[in-house]
């Protein structure tokens, strides 16, 4: 373990921030090497940086990253530090933890929107926006995570989907120091025109900085974005007590929680699509019936999961489930929505659950739901979670997604390299009123059980072959091997990566390791015939000189 | 360069003979749009595929050629296809099929040529509606359109500066293809097709998003050969509503109060001048109606879609006559000249022949940039004041406000008519737009798709942009081929 | 237990940061959604609940060593318990808490002492309290009272004062208080005055975990030759430590232990305690770490692996002393109570705990300050708590920074209301 730094290079990052805001002491790097989520192969270690340093300023950031430069050492920021995709890749990095630019510079309440630093998190913002009717976009993970961090530089999922979107589609305004140090603003502020759009003059440089997922560090640090916030009908501060299950919300009557189920995937498939086109629905997510034990019960679950007959109600009778929240402007509005779902739900042969039939819907799910506080409660079985994040894009193929995803998960559950969760558990969301949609199916794992991160870890690459198999990118080809598949089947995007990597980063001094790294892969452990097919797939499917394979 | 230095051979290779023209008649509509008028278009070429687009700028690399895009029927108005320099146009307009459309999905596949008729017609047969600007030309390509982010009139679609685009083939300056969004996945798009997918995500692959970057580029970073755009479903119930008004304001707190929960369909607000161009179909119907109208009026629609379509549009109908009462603006079902119906039908069409805006004086020009809402009367104050500088009657004046990404940005238009044979007046209109638009510059507004001369103006303000978009040209048109001299790339891009 | 039996809790986070946040469906406000008082200081991960986990399995992998620094940015913790409340809003199989708390007992173990800390064992050592104040005054704030001396003969109820309550100028008129309270329900109270022990709480937290188990076998001896059915104490950190280290240590006490808060309620409930006067002032309440989270019982231990712990062992703060009190401010007329953002099992710490008051003051001072600003940020007029210890760290920042805000201790506004003191102004 290499964490050495020269006395004048660690001199120059306290002159940039401060002596007490950086540290090399091998106990505080530690503390940043220690990255054990959704790390499958150091668990739970990854390098240590040889410095990290807190910046609380733009200016203070750029002359970390320059002084950097002038050593030869990489920087890679994070802004709450949750993934080993924060952690460096490599040795010889600084780490920039970005805790201390924790502001939000502004909430524009006509505008509806929030110019936000990095450290901000989900939870807070919320907070903030709800008092003045606005709401912001949460992701999966939960509300300890930066909108920052997720706007700019990893994914965006999160089942408000339907009416707030992706974070990659709910960018305005952008601040970002680049890998050479220098400020650039994107859009309008860059023009000192306020923070309101983030495209132009002409082309738009947001289409450098992340497309489908970001640079996860690889290509500067971005200091402050303005995000798009959304119309919360809602009280300005929803009154609680308790936590997350034993929670208990007092919920204003314009606003109602449902559990639709329906007989299959398909029929669910088409309600969604007219729920889409009904223009209804302010949260939505579809959800496996057992995951709901599983998180909320674990014990029991893992007690009854076993139950032939159980298994049968909840995987077949219950098993095609979406939750829905509605939102209305008023209580009247609501009342039509729920018409709306109501016969859609009908028509598709299904029937609705909701806070009449199961008053923790209301007094306490809705919460949860709102505040995207339930999913990390899947850590709960295990310790741990992993995901075979697919390629949003029509509702049809999430839902073919989900259940060839869910093929591959039975049989390393099968195995025991995995934990049985029952079901597909999809967590899969509608964006913008179905234009698009989502579906990454969970499993649940132990990362302390040896045969479990061997498991995690080839499943991810069996997960990139069911991907290729159904035309998908997958999301996880921020992973170096399955960059190094995915890249040359997929408009070779990681060449043009590479291209605006030594463009904006000339001394590449980000850490790219997730950026644009491309590594082999041990397919031994994988089932023959399945790396056979990606052999077959790969070669059909690549792109040559000229173009794709047609 | 002129066509006898330009490589026609090469180019008759490449597209066939039939397909390279240097006809005068041709060339001419490439001379000048509005009021730009620089270089010269020494020869038409007309791919049919994209490996002649890419073999073109292959081409074009080895010879020095310049490469102008264009996909439209004349006439021009915005400049980008006029070259700045000689340069040889890349004629895609002859790309024009619609080669998918999928209801389910809502969405159409469309190559360049596609005009917003031809798509309207399909759409419509399939019970879908294009996301239309206000009164496209007829002649315009829906895709460059949208490559120009040109604003759509229904704020709640517009939910990023890329919509409705969505996937995209595109052939980069350097010759490569990339095919961005789901468009991107492995796989040919036939095998995506039958996996599921309809390119509907116009994000990636990767960490890439060359749309978005193409978007704006004014064809100096690609060509693009076919997009995926998303429809919407067409009501099964729909009214118009007008709201005029001698205040701005209460229009635009009217805008905030209504957009916000996502009420509403169409929504746009016209000035006098605008609204009686819009609806006047002379010039002698345009200053009539324009003397009837409120100084200010809103355009908006209400729709019910399959479920409950009645009892939705009551609902909207009753929240929005709420919020207009608190605004203290009064909607009503017609203006002079205009009964709702005209209106519906206005905004769901391309504009007659000739082009509306040219029905007045016989010409016009634009100027367009972007603000918030509340800036916005700040903004039109500063036009009115250059146009009594410049003697230009505000009567005269076209204003459109637009709002975009629901309602968080504005597009702001105004147009300036007069008419081309009176030199005076074409020489004062220019003064006046060059001046305005500084003024508008310096008091806040942001020109983000900068035709002309207001790319010095944008480009200006912001140095270090400027820097990072030379080093975008230098990775997608290294050899600066495509569109040169336009934008900000200068001459040390090479 | 050994550093080692941690070690699956340790690899078992998953660096979420809920240790950093209020629970998040609680977080009202960007100004007061942190929890943890080390990292809102200090900033480097390393010193949150999980940074500090991760020096255990650095120290345990053998990538760190125990040194100075190492022992420093441990002890900069009050183990006010927050990252452990917060962390199970999530995860069964993590118990923060014990790991910090083993970490001290580690350093202790290998030599890493603060000199603070030091001289806190060696006072406790010669005067039985931490304070360093005579043991032959311990008694001096009972003169008077009318209660039994449980070194002479028995009694139902032993009031158990503390080093705090028994020696801080301001806090033994309160102490007289509690028992005047009692008394006048006509409760058989009983003291041991000079002769009661510390309960050694402070010296476990501190890693002393010897002196600690002997303190405790002097209480429990205490309390059995007593003949007390029941235990009560005033000072909060006495209860936690009577409440939940004491059964750890397999010491349990054989007794009903309540704190002074749940007793006044038991007496509103049966009638033996009238509020009459009123007292019109708006309060906040703040709940101290020891009486709230850390007041949880202990309910058994869980020797297998902790995902499959059951509920009932998890240990996550909800089940500590939040609504005597609250109910004991309802019943008083007159007064208004706004709660402030963070309260119950996320509440933030006063700044005292763990050593921090006296190894770390600016460190412990910043975070008195901090909860000061959340009190003022109600608009109260007055402070409450139940807890002798917060009560002198607010009491100070008042007076330092002129704050413009009352600082009292709950039974204090009882015995006014009650008519058994006469009232200060309000």
């Amino acid at each position: 373990m290499i964490r050495v730094i020269s006395d004048e290079a660690y001199k120059e990052l306290e002159a940039a921030v401060g002596p007490d805001n950086v540290s090399r002491l091998p106990v505080v790097l530690d503390s940043y090497a220690f990255q054990p989520f959704e790390n499958h192969e150091s668990m739970p270690w990854c390098p240590s940086p040889v410095a990290v340093a807190l910046p609380s300023t733009t200016e203070e950031v750029s002359e970390v990253i320059k002084a950097c430069n002038r050593h030869g050492l990489k920087h890679k920021a994070f802004s709450t530090g949750w993934g080993m995709w924060c952690g460096p890749t490599t040795d010889n990095v600084v780490q920039i933890d970005l805790r201390r630019m924790n502001q939000i510079v502004e909430i524009d309440e006509k505008n509806q929107f929030a110019i936000v630093e990095p450290y901000v998190c989900g939870a807070q913002l919320q907070a903030e926006a709800m008092k003045v009717g606005l709401n912001t976009h949460i992701i999966g993970a939960g509300p300890n995570t930066s909108p920052l961090a997720s706007a700019t530089s990893m994914y965006g999922v999160g089942h408000d989907g339907i009416y707030m979107s992706y974070s990659a589609r709910n960018v305005l305004g952008l601040e970002w120091v680049q890998p050479t140090g220098e400020v650039l603003r994107l859009g309008s502020p860059g023009s000192d025109k306020g923070w309101f759009s983030g495209d132009g003059p002409g082309p738009s440089l947001r289409g450098t900085m992340r497309g489908y997922t970001g640079a996860l560090g690889g290509m500067g640090v971005f200091t402050k974005v303005a995000l798009k916030l959304f119309n919360w009908p809602g009280p300005p501060q929803v009154k609680s007590s308790g936590t997350v299950v034993d929670l208990t919300s007092e919920i204003p009557e314009n606003i109602g929680l449902y559990m639709c189920f329906f007989p299959n995937a398909d029929k669910l498939a088409d309600a969604y699509y007219d729920i889409g086109e009904a223009e209804i629905g302010y949260n939505s997510l579809k959800v496996a019936t057992p995951a709901f034990m599983m998180v909320l019960a674990p014990h029991l679950f893992k007690k009854l999961k076993d139950t032939k007959n159980l298994s049968r109600m909840l995987g077949k009778t219950m098993g095609h489930l979406f939750l829905m929240l509605l939102a209305g402007t008023s209580k009247e509005d609501l009342a039509h929505q729920e018409r709306v779902l109501e016969a859609i739900v009908d028509e598709h042969d299904g029937f609705i659950l909701d806070q009449k039939n199961i008053p923790p819907l209301k007094s306490n799910f809705m919460m949860n739901f709102i505040r995207a506080t339930l999913p990390a409660l899947v850590f709960r079985i295990g310790g741990s979670f992993s995901t075979a994040l697919g390629r949003n894009d029509s509702l049809d193929s999430q839902v073919t997604w989900g259940e060839a995803i869910a093929d591959i998960k039975r049989g390393y559950a099968s195995k025991g390299q995995i934990i049985d969760d029952m079901g597909d558990n999809p967590y899969f969301v509608p964006y913008e009123s179905n234009m698009f949609a989502h579906c990454e199916v969970v499993y649940p794992y132990d990362h302390r059980n040896p045969r479990h991160l061997e498991g995690s870890n080839n499943i991810t690459m069996d997960f990139i072959i069911g991907a290729v198999e159904l035309c998908m990118e997958a999301g996880f080809g921020t992973l170096p091997p399955a960059r190094k598949i995915l890249s040359p089947l997929t408009s070779n995007y990681n060449y043009w990566q590479k291209k605006f990597s030594e463009a904006f980063d000339p001394d590449q001094g980000s850490d790219k390791g997730l950026y644009t790294d491309e590594t082999e892969f041990d397919f031994s452990e994988i089932a023959p015939e399945r790396v056979a097919k990606l052999e077959r797939l790969v070669k059909e499917r690549t792109w040559t000189e000229l173009g794709p394979p047609e | 360069m002129s066509h006898k230095t330009v490589d026609l051979d090469g180019f008759k290779q490449v597209v066939g003979p039939d397909n390279v023209s240097t006809q005068e008649s041709e060339l001419e509509s490439f001379r000048s749009a509005g009021m730009a008028s620089r270089g010269s278009p020494v020869a038409i070429v007309k791919p049919t595929e994209m490996s002649e687009l890419r073999d073109i700028i292959i081409l074009a690399r080895q010879t020095g050629a310049n490469l102008v895009f264009s996909s439209s029927a004349p006439p021009r108005f915005r400049g980008d296809s006029i070259p700045s320099e000689d340069g040889v146009i890349v004629d895609l307009s002859g790309m024009d099929e619609i080669t998918r459309l999928d209801r389910r999905n809502k969405v159409a596949y469309i190559e360049p040529g596609v005009t917003f008729s031809h798509l309207i017609e399909a759409a419509d047969k399939v019970g879908l509606k294009v996301l239309m600007p206000l009164l496209p030309r007829a002649g315009k390509s829906v895709l460059a359109c949208f490559l120009e982010r040109e604003p759509i009139t229904i704020p709640k679609y517009h939910w990023d500066m890329t919509d409705p685009l969505l996937c995209t083939e595109m052939v980069f300056g350097t010759g490569d293809l990339f095919r961005t969004g789901t468009a991107g996945s492995p796989g040919t798009i036939e095998q995506q097709i039958d996996a599921g997918l309809a390119h509907k995500n116009p994000l990636g692959p990767g960490t890439t998003d060359f749309l978005r970057i193409v978007q704006g580029s004014q064809g100096t970073l690609a060509g693009v050969t076919w997009a995926t755009i998303k429809l919407e479903v067409k009501p099964s119930v729909h009214k118009i509503y007008f709201v005029p008004d001698i205040k701005l304001e209460r229009l635009i707190e009217f805008t905030y109060r209504a957009l916000r929960p996502r009420l509403g369909d169409e929504w746009l607000i016209l000035n006098s001048r605008a609204l009686a161009t819009l609806i006047g179909e002379t010039s002698a119907a345009v200053e009539e109606l324009a003397g009837r109208q409120a100084p200010w009026t809103l355009v908006y629609g209400v729709s019910g879609y399959r479920y409950l379509p009645e009892e939705r549009m009551a609902l909207q109908e009753k929240d929005l006559g709420k919020i207009a009462q608190a605004a203290g603006v009064v909607p009503v079902s017609e203006v002079p000249g205009c009964p709702a119906k005209k209106m519906e039908r206005i905004l769901a069409s391309p504009s007659p022949e000739p082009y509306y805006k040219t029905v007045p004086k016989g010409a016009f020009t634009d100027i367009f940039f972007l603000a918030t809402l509340d800036e916005v009367s700040t903004l039109i104050a500063v036009m009115e004041k250059a146009c009594e500088h410049h003697g230009y009657p505000t009567s005269e004046l076209g204003a459109y406000i637009q709002p975009i990404q629901q309602g968080r940005t504005a597009h702001v238009e105004f147009a300036l008519s007069y008419d081309p044979a009176d030199e005076a007046e074409s020489k004062k209109v220019a003064e006046l737009a060059d001046s305005a638009s500084r003024a508008l510059d310096a008091a806040g507004a942001f020109f983000s798709r900068p035709y002309g001369a207001w790319s010095d103006i944008a480009y200006r303000n912001c140095p270090d942009t400027v820097e990072a978009l030379k080093k975008v040209k230098r990775v997608m048109d290294p050899d600066n081929v495509l569109n040169r001299g336009k934008l900000c790339y200068g001459e040390e891009v090479v | 237990m050994a550093l080692e039996d941690y070690r699956r809790d340790i690899e078992g986070c998953s660096r979420c940061s809920s240790c950093k946040w209020v629970p998040y469906n609680q977080i009202k406000s960007w100004r007061f959604s942190k929890n943890c008082p080390s990292i809102y200081r200090h900033n480097f991960h390393t010193y949150s609940g999980s940074g500090r986990m991760v020096i255990g399995l650095s120290l345990l992998e053998g990538r760190v060593e125990l040194d100075e620094t190492v022992a420093e940015i441990i002890y900069k913790c009050q183990l006010c318990g927050a990252c452990d409340s917060a962390c199970k809003t999530y995860r069964d199989d993590i118990d923060i808490s014990e790991v910090l708390l083993e970490l001290r007992a580690y350093c202790v173990e290998q030599g890493e002492l603060l000199i603070e800390h030091m001289a806190m064992i060696d006072a406790l050592k010669r005067e039985g309290n931490t304070l360093g104040e005579p043991k032959a005054q311990r008694g001096d704030w009972a003169e008077g009272l009318d209660v039994k001396d449980v070194n002479a003969e028995t009694c139902d109820v032993l009031f158990h004062a503390g080093c705090r309550y028994s020696y801080d100028r301001d806090a033994r008129q309160t102490a007289r208080g509690h028992v005047q309270l009692m008394r006048s329900a006509g409760m058989g109270v009983g003291i041991a005055g000079k002769e009661e022990s510390c309960c050694g709480g402070r010296a476990y937290e501190l890693g002393y975990r010897g002196e600690a188990a002997n303190y405790a076998d002097d209480v429990l001896s205490l309390v059995k030759s007593s003949g007390a059915k029941t235990l009560v104490t005033a000072c909060a950190d006495c209860y936690s430590h009577f409440q939940y280290v004491y059964p750890k240590m397999g010491k349990e006490l054989p007794v009903e232990i309540l704190h002074v808060s749940q007793v006044t309620e038991k007496l509103l409930d049966s009638g033996k305690l009238r509020f009459r006067r009123k007292l019109p002032l708006s309060v906040t309440y703040h709940d101290p770490c020891h009486l709230g989270r850390k007041g949880e019982p202990f309910a058994g231990v869980w020797k297998g692996d902790k995902l499959d712990r059951p509920m009932n062992l998890k240990r996550s703060g909800r089940k500590g002393v939040y609504d005597a009190p609250r109910n004991v401010i309802d019943e008083i007329p007159g007064l208004e109570l706004t709660e402030m953002e963070r309260i119950r099992e996320y509440a933030w710490c006063c700044g005292a705990g763990g050593g921090v008051l006296e190894a770390f003051e600016d460190f412990s001072a910043s975070t008195t300050a901090e909860r000061i600003a959340e009190a003022l940020a109600t608009g109260a007029e007055a402070l409450v708590t139940s807890c002798p210890w917060c009560l002198r760290v607010f009491k100070d920042a008042v007076e330092e920074t002129s704050a413009c805000i009352a600082v009292y201790d709950l039974t204090d506004l009882a015995l006014m209301s009650a008519g058994i003191a006469q009232p200060a102004a309000v």
